[in-house]
């Protein structure tokens, strides 16, 4: 800070500590209704005061819900998310600072497109492609005409499908189509002293030993990074899981909390639902905690 | 110390640009290349920014292809080969050293890449960081270093593989002006002892004149001269290459000769001269001797002084061209607002008024370097 007034360093205390209340208090408010039972919520409504049913409402969730099983579907989701955004991101980005390849800069703003459309944009094309993977091939044929030829040829056009919907592979590989990973890679790439890839080839390294005994120890921070990153929001993605799932042991554990509120009538059982979400951000929350400064450090890199 | 320096042996090799060329696209930044860099020989390549050099060098490392041409490494084609294939080794102007790798590992990279075993590299590390006084750093990453350290490892890296060719892209204009004498006098010192064929680019002209046993200079991608330093001082093939040697450059002024006397511009005589026709005339600044009556001679009133302790740099105007004056050592000229000035005819160089190349029948001038 340039200003050094004892003034402004109440007042900035104070904005912050404000900040802080507004934060906390809603989590606050979590654990001590996730402490309390029903029927103590439906007379007394939500409390401040922490009371001493938490483990049975935890207890309850092993119990009486699919929360668990869910949470194994977030991991997945969360980690196979994760992973391949690592792997794809640092292989493209590799592709475009390394190589002159044709078009590279075509490709590049493609990548960065998927930043400007996220998936919530391209929700009911994604939906439609998921529930028909080769429907983009078969409007194609049918479009071009191709498919009249096949069709005379062969007796039939040629239609195919095969759904992902409700499978793991179809809550992942739609999150992946998202292009801040190669960003982040080919910032840290161009960091790196420019030589260095001809001072390998001149050791006698290929590209293949480049990228494995170069590369990838050099990214090591930044590989960690994006993995917090996509893991996070993997962990959280809501509107893709709750519509690509439709059955609750394939749902994560963000849609299963949701489902939770029953659709009409009566009071939501609040308690069970804190308990819940306490549960559920219990991964994500520790994963911060020990890879804060990756995190951090993700987060600066995306923005430059 | 010798008993090690032993164990570095290169077969050094020629090399030969055949009908060179390389265009990046529709840009032609090497029109057309035909040398060769002897067996064992320090050349230094010199030029202007974006002049090629660079793209010379990656063509001979292997590292950007041909576009047209050949490349001889002692007789052998090697423009299709690796770098690699080709038994030489580069050093870069950032060093470009892996950053996550110790000094040994960064200089024995290459080693465990071609597949030695690991005591055999640990051996060879230590004889070339005897040789670069780097013992007691190799456990040490780059970020722990000097610059100048870095630029040994970096050196080490390079020699390690008893390269036959070494090549130097600028590797010392990161360093101050201390630390890159001194290794401007270790580099020479290693190329006797190793004698790899060295080919060095630069673009500063004393470590050129120093190390050099022959000089490339490049402009635009061609050759403009390609000889000794001594010959390149003494005798310029062109204006190009008068103005980018020496310190300061040579003077050139237009001028024109009628047949009998050579003109400036503003008509003044500077001496008797047979040929007709534009000139363009070069005379180092040491060689131009101010009169002692300052009368007499060309007329120069005196734009400013350089006072540099041993000598004086004396700029003038002489027919609307400024020149510039080094006065001998210890020699102090008065400190008058107007100086008479003569050319003497030895140190004369002249050149044509439209191409620049040096008239080579000029004034006998084969005969200034004394031979
Ligand atoms: N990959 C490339 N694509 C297109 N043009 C290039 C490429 N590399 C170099 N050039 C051009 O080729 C010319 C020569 O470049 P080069 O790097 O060889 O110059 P240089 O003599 O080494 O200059 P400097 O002294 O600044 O290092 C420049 O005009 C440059 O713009
Ligand atoms: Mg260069």
């Amino acid at each position: 800070m340039v200003e050094n007034a004892r003034s402004i360093n109440i007042v900035a205390s104070l904005i912050l500590l404000v900040g802080i209340i507004y934060i906390l208090g809603p989590l606050y408010l979590t654990l001590t209704t996730a402490s309390h039972s029903y029927e103590f919520m439906l007379q007394n409504g939500l409390v401040w005061s922490p009371g001493d049913e938490f483990f049975v409402n935890i207890r309850r969730i092993f119990t009486e819900t699919s929360i668990p099983r869910q949470m194994i579907n977030s991991l997945i989701v969360a980690l196979g998310d994760a992973i391949a955004t690592c792997v794809l991101s640092f292989l493209s980005a590799y592709a475009i600072v390394y190589f002159r390849t044709r078009w590279a800069g075509v490709v590049f703003a493609l990548i960065l497109a998927t930043v400007i459309l996220p998936l919530d944009m391209r929700f009911v094309t994604t939906y439609q492609v998921a529930s028909n993977v080769f429907s983009p091939i078969n409007a194609l044929l049918d479009a071009t005409g191709l498919n009249d030829l096949i069709a005379a040829l062969f007796g039939a056009p040629f239609h195919m499908e095969w759904s992902i919907l409700n499978t793991h592979a179809g809550l992942v590989i739609p999150l992946l189509a998202h292009g801040m990973g190669t960003f982040l890679f080919r910032q840290f790439f161009l960091t790196l002293p420019r030589d260095l890839f001809k001072a390998a080839r001149m050791d006698g390294a290929g590209p293949i030993r480049f990228l494995v005994d170069i590369l990838l120890p050099l990214s090591r921070s930044t590989f960690a990074s994006l993995f917090v990153l996509t893991f996070l929001s993997g962990w959280t993605q809501y509107l893709w899981p709750l519509v690509a799932s439709s059955t609750a042991d394939m749902q994560t554990a963000v849609v299963g909390l949701a489902r939770l509120v029953p659709d009409e009538g009566a009071v939501p059982d609040y308690p069970l639902i804190m308990a819940g979400a306490i549960l559920v951000s219990i991964v994500p929350l520790s994963m911060i905690a020990l890879l804060q400064r990756y995190l951090v450090q993700g987060l600066i890199l995306s923005e430059k | 110390m010798n008993a090690v320096d032993t164990a570095i042996h290169v077969a050094a090799k020629s090399i030969r640009l055949a009908d060179v060329t390389k265009a990046y696209g529709k840009v032609n930044v090497i029109p057309s290349l035909d040398i060769e860099f002897r067996s064992g020989e320090f050349t230094v390549i010199l030029g202007p920014s974006g002049c090629g050099k660079s793209t010379l060098l990656q063509m001979i490392a292997g590292l950007e292809r041909v576009t047209n041409g050949k490349i001889l490494f002692g007789g052998k084609e090697v423009q299709d080969l690796e770098p690699k294939q080709r038994g030489c080794a580069m050093v870069f102007q950032n060093y470009a050293l892996y950053p996550h790798m110790t000094v040994a590992e960064n200089m024995s990279y290459s080693l465990k890449v071609a597949g030695m075993t690991k005591p055999e590299r640990q051996a060879r590390v230590k004889i070339v960081a005897g040789m670069l006084g780097l013992g007691d750093y190799l456990d040490r990453k780059p970020g722990q270093l000097s610059g100048g350290q870095r630029q040994r490892v970096a050196i080490g890296r390079a020699i390690i593989r008893e390269p036959g060719v070494l090549l130097f892209d600028e590797p010392l204009s990161n360093l101050d002006a201390q630390l890159r004498h001194d290794t401007r006098i270790e580099l020479a010192d290693l190329h006797r002892r190793i004698g790899a064929t060295t080919v060095f680019v630069t673009h500063d002209q004393v470590e050129a004149m120093t190390l050099a046993d022959r000089i490339l200079i490049l402009n635009k991608g061609q050759v403009e001269q390609f000889d000794t330093p001594k010959a390149i001082y003494h005798r310029p093939a062109s204006v190009f290459v008068a103005k980018f040697i020496g310190s300061p450059p040579m003077n050139i002024l237009p001028a024109q000769g009628d047949g009998s006397v050579l003109r400036l511009s503003d008509g003044q005589v500077v001496g008797e001269y047979g040929l007709k026709g534009d000139f363009q005339l070069g005379i180092r600044p040491e060689n131009v001797v101010v009169e002692q009556g300052m009368s007499g001679g060309l007329a120069a009133p005196v734009r400013f002084r350089e006072d540099l302790g041993s000598h004086s740099i004396i700029s003038v105007d002489i027919a609307g061209t400024p020149v510039r004056i080094a006065t001998p050592f210890g020699g102090v000229v008065p400190d008058y607002t107007r100086l008479a000035v003569t050319f003497p005819m030895k140190a004369l160089h002249l050149f044509d008024g439209q191409t620049g190349k040096a008239i080579p029948e000029g004034f006998g001038v084969a005969s200034k370097d004394g031979k």
